[in-house]
Formats: C-alpha cells, structure tokens, sequence
C-alpha cells in the first residue's frame, strides 16, 4: 500500500484500512498533513477542495504518502498556505450538522476519485500488449 | 470551421399548446417538455416553472443552466456524445433562443445552495437574472446512488434545452453572429505579424458534482486537450459540476463563453487566436504536474507568443492555475490568468489558495467572500431546505424581516472566472 489517508470523515475510516483517523475538524486534518509533510511524508493530494462548498465540509479525506523521504519545501509551503486560506474562508461560517451526512457522502466520493486517479498513474500491473500489438495482429 | 449563431431575441416566455417563438415570445408546450424528460425512467417527477427578470421569484438549488438552441444546418443535434449521437461540432447554422435558458433544480445533496433572484440586489449579481428562465424540477425515484442521480438531472435539463430549442427553428433571428476560421497555416499566413494567442480553459475533473464533460467523455480521464473554440461555442463542453455556485461553468456559460467570444473578436486585428486547450483540474499533485506541464507543453507546440489562462473553482485548482502560468512564463510566454478571489468579508486577505512570482498579470472576477443581502421572494421556486441552507450559512445571515446576508460564492456565477457575469475590473 502506498498511500495512507488522513481522514475525519467517519464512513472512510468504516471502508479503508490505510487510514490515519482524525477525531476533529478539517482543520485538525490538515494539521495533521501538515505535520506528516513536514515529517517528509509526501503530500498526495492537494490539501483543500476544489469548490468552495466542499470547504465548508466538516469532513476532509487527503491521501498522503507511507514513508518518510526528503522534506519538501514547496509541498510544505502548499500545506502551510492552504491552513491559512481554509481559516479565512471558514471564519464566520456556521457548522451544518443537518448536512453532515451528505458532505460525508461527497467526501468520500472525492477520495475514492482520487485514489483512483493515484491508482491509475501508479499503473502497477501494466498489460502485456504494449499497445495496438493485439489489434495489429487480429486484422 | 464557420458557425452561424442566429440569435433570435425573446422577449417573453408562456405555456401553450404549441413549441414555437412568435415576435420574441417563446411559448413552451409544458406536457411534451415533461413527456420527453420522463423517458429516463430514472426520472419519478418534473415540474416545469417560468421565471422572468423583475419578478420577485428566487430560484433555488440551481444545478445547471443551458441554453436553448436547434442546429438548422450541419451536423450535431442537441449535445453529440451526451444526448445525441458523436459527430463533431463547430460547423453550420444554429438557430438561438437568445435570453432564454433552461435552468436545472434538485438537492442531490443537502447543502448545496445556488441561487438565482430573479429582481433586487441578488438579481444585480447573476447573469440568469436577466433570462427568461425555464426552471425544469427534476425528482427523481427513490433510491438513486448520487452519481446517478447527479447524471439523471443533468441529462434532463440538457434534454429539455434540446426540445424547447426546437421551438425556434422556423423562426427569423434578431441578428446572426458568424465564428470563422480556417487552419493554423492559413490563419498564420492572413495575419504573420499579429501575435498567436492560445485560450486554455480549466476544468473541475475530481469526481461526484465535480466533474466537466468534452463531448460527453469525462475530463478527468484526459490529458489537456486541443478544442476549435466553435466546438465549445457549438455544445460541446457541459458542465457537472454542480456545488461552486459562483464559479462553476454552467453549460451555457461554455455555449457562450466571454473569452472565446472576446478573443474571437479580437481575431485578426490584435491577435492570431489560436484555439482553446481544455485542461482538467485534478486532485493529487502528480495529476496537476502532468496536466500542467502537457498545458504548457501544447502551448508552446502550437508556438503561443501569449495565454489565457481561466480557472473554475477556487480551493486546489489555484495552484494548476499558478503552476501553468509558471511553466508557461518561464518558456518566454506571456501569461494572463483570470480567477475569483477568496480574501474574506473585508477583502484584505491573501486571494488564492497559493502563488507564484510569475503571476504577474491577473484578472479578478470578484471576491467569493463579499457580503450580500437578499431580500425575501414573493415567490420561491425549488426547495424549502435549500433557503434554510442558505439563511443559516453565516453568521447573523437571517435577519428579522426575512431577508438573508450570504457570501457571494452562494450565488449563481456570481464571480464566473470566464467572464460570464456583473462585475467588472478596475485596473490597477
């Protein structure tokens, strides 16, 4: 397994076993990453959402890497700045409680996209054809 | 390529028995609309509902807005690959149903919000305030995964766009827009010493009401990809993203996208303009490099002197956004970038989830964090639990007589990153 998620979203923790469990905020979770990154753990994903209403998720999944390696300085300062943006964009925000299960749906949603993208880009068992070989051969 | 946009301008949209437009009025036969939609029998329910600028109405959750329209020569009925069969698009005549569209409701998820007030301080905010708006309520059967039922609705509002675009196709336009232009050789020959200028447009591709279509394939599994703007400009990007209400790129937002249309405009007499790259926006940080660097790696094969760079969203696709600009500075190309802001209820805070020192020429679209107050609709279209929504959002956003104080990003293309709304630029 090469990857690892930090999570507080409590459905992901019931579905993967990889998981770094957060009993808080999205914010506790990207501390969390923060400190992993600046462990030299990599960062996998980007560390905030990609519209503004999954930044006010009470939930966040992020996959970050297994091992330590070399700390990076870029994916620290991403991390860093993405603490800062998340604490303006959320400081007079209410909590949605009634919401909570949906966002939990949409997060994890989001996460099993990106664990497939990861996945893909991995390409860990590669096919044998190296590409048109099969079709060649059939005309 | 050569496309004929026909513009035919409405003035006012009814209900009758027939699907036609009369002297600007569009009238709508409500049972074939419904007739059509039911055919997914996904679908349990569809209500169908008008409304137009300068009534009181607020509609809201709104997932997607198209417009209206009929190919009357050419290939390519309703959006090929996605309603209808592939066949490429960008060529021949298409008659427009010009201030009307078609806009989609429905909770997929509870806390989605998108408002369009169709009158008073929200309607100076969105675009579809000055539409005729031909809500379309799609319900449906219980039990639907939210994948399916987030495809359920945005086949539905495209396959409504298709039939009451049928309503125009005997009709005479107002006035006919041509978008032409041959190949890179022959334009590049017309105009050696303008300056070749690439568009790229980013996508939201990450998954669950997140995703964007290029003839209906799914932007996530692409590299960035060379489109004619007429394609665009012709149906063939659509949108499924439905929870960034302020910057999200609605589908008729695509058919008419601000900076294809201005470049187009420009054509010929400033610039070379050399076409649109649609680059996705993905998750993880290996995904952004590779389609940062093919971005950037396309335009300076198609040999770009400048960019234009437009994201959608605001949160992660900030840094595709900066490390395209990156790439494509340090090749020596000039780079614009258009965004939207997040920098708080006062604006003072830093704009984007991230930054380069390359980025030295950005367009803002307007700060998601602004403060608005919405008055109370005499009539509301969509759901009850969606207002509640948006009244509870923020602190003290519910005031005694009704009305509602909401950030900008609750609004429907309130901060569109294209171009396509209100707020305007003042240059510093």
């Amino acid at each position: 397994m090469s990857y690892r998620i930090v999570t507080n979203n409590p459905s992901v923790r019931d579905s993967y076993k990889n998981v770094i469990f957060i009993d808080g905020t999205y914010e506790d979770v990207l501390v969390k990453v923060r400190d992993l990154v600046h462990s030299g753990v990599e960062l996998i994903d980007s560390p905030l959402g990609a519209s503004i209403r999954m930044l006010l998720s009470p939930y966040r999944s992020i996959l970050v890497g297994t091992e330590r390696q070399a700390m990076n300085a870029d994916q620290i300062l991403l991390i860093e700045q993405s603490i800062l943006n998340y604490r303006t964009l959320t400081q007079r925000r209410n909590s949605e409680p009634q919401h909570a299960n949906d966002y939990a749906v949409v997060d994890k949603a989001l996460l099993e996209a990106s664990i497939q993208a990861y996945e893909d880009m991995k390409c860990p068992t590669h096919s044998k054809f190296t590409g048109g070989e099969f079709l060649e051969t059939r005309a | 390529m050569k496309l004929e946009l026909r513009k035919i301008q409405i003035k006012d949209v009814v209900f009758g028995d027939k699907m036609e437009v009369n002297g600007g009025v569009l009238t709508i036969n409500k049972d074939q609309v419904v007739a059509k939609l039911m055919e997914d029998h996904r679908v349990k329910e569809i209500k169908i509902d008008l409304a137009k600028p300068g009534e009181k109405t607020r509609i809201i959750p709104v997932k997607d807005c198209i417009e209206p329209r009929v190919k009357i020569e050419g290939e390519g009925k309703g959006f090929p690959g996605v309603t209808g069969k592939m066949v490429p698009l960008g060529d021949g005549k298409v008659n427009v149903l010009d201030g009307a569209a078609v806009v989609t409701i429905g909770d997929i998820v509870g806390f989605q919000e998108g408002v369009v007030d169709m009158w008073g301080e929200g309607a100076k905010w969105t675009p579809f305030s000055k539409t005729f708006n031909i809500v379309v309520d799609i319900i449906p059967v219980e039990g639907l995964e939210p994948h399916v039922h987030e495809e359920t609705v945005r086949l539905a509002g495209l396959k409504a766009a298709e039939v009451i675009g049928e309503a125009g196709r005997y009709a005479e336009p107002t006035n006919v827009e041509v978008f032409e232009m041959g190949n890179h050789a022959e334009e590049s020959a017309k105009y050696p010493n303008l300056p070749k200028v690439l568009y790229v447009e980013m996508l939201i591709s990450q998954g669950l009401l997140h995703d964007g279509y290029i003839y209906g394939v799914n932007s996530q599994k692409i590299l960035p990809t060379l489109i004619h703007p007429n394609e665009e400009l012709d149906g063939a990007v659509i949108s499924g993203n439905c929870v960034a209400a302020c910057d999200k790129i609605t589908t008729y937002q695509h058919q008419n996208n601000s900076a294809i249309l201005d470049l187009y405009a420009e054509h010929g007499k400033t610039i070379n303009f050399l076409g649109v790259i649609l680059t996705p926006e993905l998750t993880t940080l290996e995904g952004k490099f590779r389609t940062c660097d093919y971005t950037a790696k396309l335009c300076t094969m198609m040999g770009a002197d400048g960019v234009i760079v437009s994201e959608e969203g605001y949160g992660n696709p900030d840094s595709d956004l900066l490390m395209i600009c990156k790439r494509l500075e340090k090749a020596g190309v000039k780079t614009v970038l258009i965004t939207d802001e997040c920098s708080g209820w006062d604006g003072m805070s830093q704009p984007l989830a991230d930054t380069t020192k390359e980025a030295v020429a950005v367009v803002s679209a307007g700060n998601v964090s602004h403060v608005v107050t919405l008055e109370p609709a005499d009539k509301v279209i969509g759901s009850a639990k969606a207002i509640s929504t948006l009244a509870g959002g923020w602190d003290g956003s519910l005031s005694e007589d009704g009305s509602i104080k909401c950030e900008l990003n609750a609004v429907i293309g309130a901060t569109s990153e294209i171009g396509y709304h209100n707020c305007t630029v003042k240059l510093y």
